[in-house]
């Protein structure tokens, strides 16, 4: 379905009739942040944001999941069963990222069945990049300010109206359901959208990332590991933060005869988290585990999925209490 | 643990007790040794003494649905390991007013001191905190709800 | 400021050619507006990346327990402890104050640099004077003026009093005391302990207090930024990540979240030193000042106590025959 437009007047109109059909989360004013959230009759959509400060992945991938129940008579798998979900606002990196965790998730041995029943009702209607940060750097990990890898359809803000591509099955057949609130776009509204896939890119610091994923392995033992973790707190702020960091654990929680399982997540930047039963730590010190999570979104994620996890959406970079790096480290590795 | 709450005038608040072993235990002891009646909305825990009381085991109980907790150790300068009431009392003094500050109602969580031969005080305590956690209520703040699920 | 950084550089490098240190602790140059960031020089010709400006947030004194791990733990040749320096505001050598008294830290082998401070720029403060528009730089002018321009473009100056952090602007002790080598420069006034904003909540409804304190909480994700920020946080495994017992599960659910602020900053009690380095470590802005403050005062009301002076037990292993007792029941 070619492109179509929803001028900014009757974009209130398209939401509702959206909402009356699925769970509809946007970019919604919170505690002073805009946030992905379900999207309340008293909310507007805020549309001037650069990123959202936490990335997507909790909506298919819950920091706590429940999986199944136990009582007396055995366990009981449970799925989840919310329906359709219509997220718009997703930036292409975070789109880029929905695609990495369906490698991991979605394996064709193994598929996660929680993710997978939420991934398949999700729709994602990404929002190209207008004002990309200073932070930013997803043209080098194979993204784009105005990508539409990933993404059901891909909206552009052009000011006064939003512009709609239905870039999947998916995304077409939800365009079309909506055929009656769209309208065909003119000349101008075309010559905006290009200028903004056009734009947005120049706007980006990129980073070099050639030849990284060997040069981690031929320097994995080097002495800057050490001395670049120096500063790190051990919190995990980037892998909370990070779109594509995955790592979970499994918790059980008993209330009376019955129990829960849950799965929740974890950080590789907690000592406990790689700790065995034996008392051995494969990645006893702070800067092997740094050393780890550097590895696995450029090194071992090319190895095992053929792909750098990273995409460039800054939040480790922006949100950690001292400063690193991680295009630092990037540069670092590379230039040893 | 999670105390299920009818919303009727028939609702009994379920109180943990923090008690003292050499103390306060003893004191209750008395109490039922003697015959006295006191409401038995008490769930006491035998403790070596008040100076042992971790502030999370408090906290805890709540979470986990206390609708009150008492806390309860000798008298100051009667501690059977001379100083562990003492260095309590500060412990309590800045957890009472902690959980106060954050929203807990000050009758939820109470402190005082049982002699082993106060068996009547302990009754009238009981009275005096089963009285005041039934006047503010069943609570609601902090218990941890069983995580809600689709399929029933 | 520029003098100060001078003479920081200066010093240290006159540490490390006396042979009085085997590393220096202090903060450089950061990546991003309004950010300086910790580093750890390691001989004189480091030094000259040594920086001091208003952005040297966080408190440094953090990196401490771990250099200092106990003797059992240490190689078998039974290496002598390093000997560390750390350019410290007055924060921070509160901060390594209190590490002594609790016998985490040796005092022999910390050198403590005392640095004057001004006052540190709190990023909400500089977004709010900017009307939302995020900083592109921010410099320092004369008398204290500052200089930000936004991503837009739009430029502002406004004196630091406005866009210094909170906990700046109530500090008690800008210049260290217990300093080893002392920095000369000009330090903030030292504020007279205020506690109105505790006061301002205390007035508030039980309820009210309750929702505020929820809803706080509520955006935490457990990152555990705040624990990992602060200096007092040293334990090797943390209440909240033990599982015999286990005090809370993992995850967002909205109790758990509560159990562990209510024991992490009750477990500071007489040892928080009010640096903020929490606050300003926690990703999604809680207003973990309020709460941290409430223990502060009541540290101070009730046993007379303020940390930092290192002649004064810590106040939860000493007690007084006359400690107020009015929380207790009467039956």
């Amino acid at each position: 379905m070619a492109a179509h437009v929803v001028r900014k007047a009757d974009l209130k109109k398209f939401i509702n009739a959206v909402k009356k059909k699925n769970t509809f989360l946007g970019p919604v004013s919170r505690k002073g942040d805009v946030t992905l959230a379900v999207v309340g009759l008293d909310d507007e959509l805020v549309l001037s944001y650069s990123n959202f400060k936490l990335p997507p992945k909790t909506l298919l991938f819950p920091k706590n999941e429940l999986i199944s129940t136990y009582d007396d008579n055995g366990m009981v798998e449970v799925l989840p069963s919310e329906g359709e979900v219509v997220i718009f606002g997703i930036r292409p990196c975070d789109v880029l990222s929905l695609l990495h965790l369906d490698k991991v998730f979605l394996d064709e041995e193994f598929v996660d069945p929680y993710y997978q029943e939420r991934r398949r009702n999700a729709v994602v209607v990404a929002l190209a990049c207008t004002e990309p940060m200073k932070t930013c750097y997803c043209t080098s990990v194979g993204g784009s300010p105005a990508g539409e890898e990933g993404a059901d359809v891909l909206a552009f803000d052009l000011q006064d109206a939003l512009l709609f591509e239905g870039c999947s099955e998916k995304g077409r057949a939800f365009m079309k359901t909506y055929a009656d609130y769209l309208q065909k776009p003119t000349k101008a509204d075309l010559a905006s959208r290009n200028k903004i896939s056009s734009e947005a890119p120049k706007k980006i610091t990129p980073i070099n990332v050639t030849g990284l994923t060997d040069k981690l392995e031929e320097h994995f033992e080097s002495s800057l590991w050490e001395e670049s973790a120096q500063p790190c707190l051990g919190c995990g702020v980037c892998t909370f933060t990070c779109p594509t960091c995955h790592c979970f654990g499994l918790h059980d929680e008993q209330y009376g005869q019955r129990g829960i399982r849950m799965r929740v997540h974890e950080s590789c930047m907690f000592p406990s988290y790689s700790l065995e039963a034996s008392g051995h730590n494969p990645r006893n010190a702070n800067w092997e585990r740094m050393r780890h999570r550097i590895m696995h979104k450029f090194h071992s994620t090319v190895r095992n999925f053929g792909d750098i996890f990273c995409v460039g959406c800054g939040r480790c970079i922006a949100n950690c209490p001292v400063n690193l790096d991680i295009r630092e480290t990037v540069a670092e590795v590379l230039h040893e | 643990m999670v105390n299920k709450k009818p919303d009727t005038a028939a609702w009994e608040p379920k109180i943990v007790a923090f008690l003292c072993n050499w103390c306060s235990y003893a004191g209750a002891d008395l109490a039922g040794v003697s015959r006295i009646q006191y409401p038995c909305n008490l769930q006491i825990i035998r403790i070596p003494c008040s100076g042992r009381i971790n502030p999370l085991y408090i906290v805890k109980a709540l979470e986990r649905g206390a609708d009150g907790v008492l806390v309860s150790g000798c008298h100051p300068g009667d501690c059977h390991y001379i100083s562990g009431n003492l260095v309590a009392r500060r412990k309590f003094a800045l957890l009472k007013n902690f959980l106060i500050y954050l929203g807990f109602e000050p009758e939820r969580v109470q402190y005082s001191w049982v002699s082993a031969s106060e068996g009547g005080r302990f009754a009238s305590l009981v009275e005096r905190v089963v009285d005041d956690v039934k006047r503010i209520g069943p609570s609601n703040r902090l218990v941890k709800e069983e995580p809600v699920h689709q399929n029933g | 400021m520029d003098r100060i950084e001078q003479r920081i550089r200066e010093a240290v490098k006159d540490l490390f050619h006396k042979d009085r240190v085997d590393l220096v602790i202090g903060f450089r140059e950061g990546s991003l507006p309004l950010k300086s960031r910790p580093v750890f020089v390691r001989s004189e010709d480091m030094a000259d990346d040594l920086v001091w400006n208003a952005f040297c947030r966080g408190n440094l004194a953090v990196y401490l327990p771990k250099l200092f791990p106990p003797q059992p733990q240490r190689d078998e040749d039974k290496k002598p402890y390093p000997k560390i320096g750390l350019v410290a505001k007055g924060c921070d050598a509160r901060s390594i104050i209190g590490l002594i008294k609790e016998h985490q830290v040796h005092r022999d082998n910390v050198v403590i640099i005392g640095t004057p401070c001004l006052g540190m720029v709190d990023k909400e403060k500089v977004e709010a004077v900017m009307d939302g528009d995020a900083a592109a730089q921010c410099t320092e002018g004369e008398n204290g003026i500052f200089h930000i321009t936004g991503i837009s473009g739009t430029k502002k100056s406004v004196p630091g009093e406005e866009i210094f952090a909170d906990s700046c602007l109530e500090c008690p002790c800008p210049l260290p005391e217990e300093a080893d080598v002392q920095i000369e420069g000009e330090s903030r006034k030292p504020a007279a302990k205020k506690y109105e904003q505790v006061e301002t909540f205390e007035a508030r409804s039980s309820e009210e207090r309750w929702q505020y304190f929820v809803d706080e909480i509520a955006t935490c994700i457990r990152c555990y930024a705040c624990r990992q920020a602060c200096p007092n946080c040293y334990c090797n495994v943390c209440f909240t990540d033990q599982t015999k017992p286990r005090w809370n599960g993992p995850g967002d659910d909205l109790s758990d979240l509560m159990l562990f602020h209510i024991g992490r900053i009750f477990h500071q009690a007489g040892r928080c030193v009010e640096c903020d380095a929490c606050v300003h470590a926690c990703p999604m802005g809680i207003d973990l000042r309020l709460f941290t403050r409430k223990l502060g005062r009541d540290v101070e009301e009730l046993f007379e106590y303020v940390p930092g002076r290192p002649e004064e037990q810590p106040p939860l292993c000493v007690f007084r025959m006359d400690d107020n007792q009015d929380f207790i029941t009467e039956p």
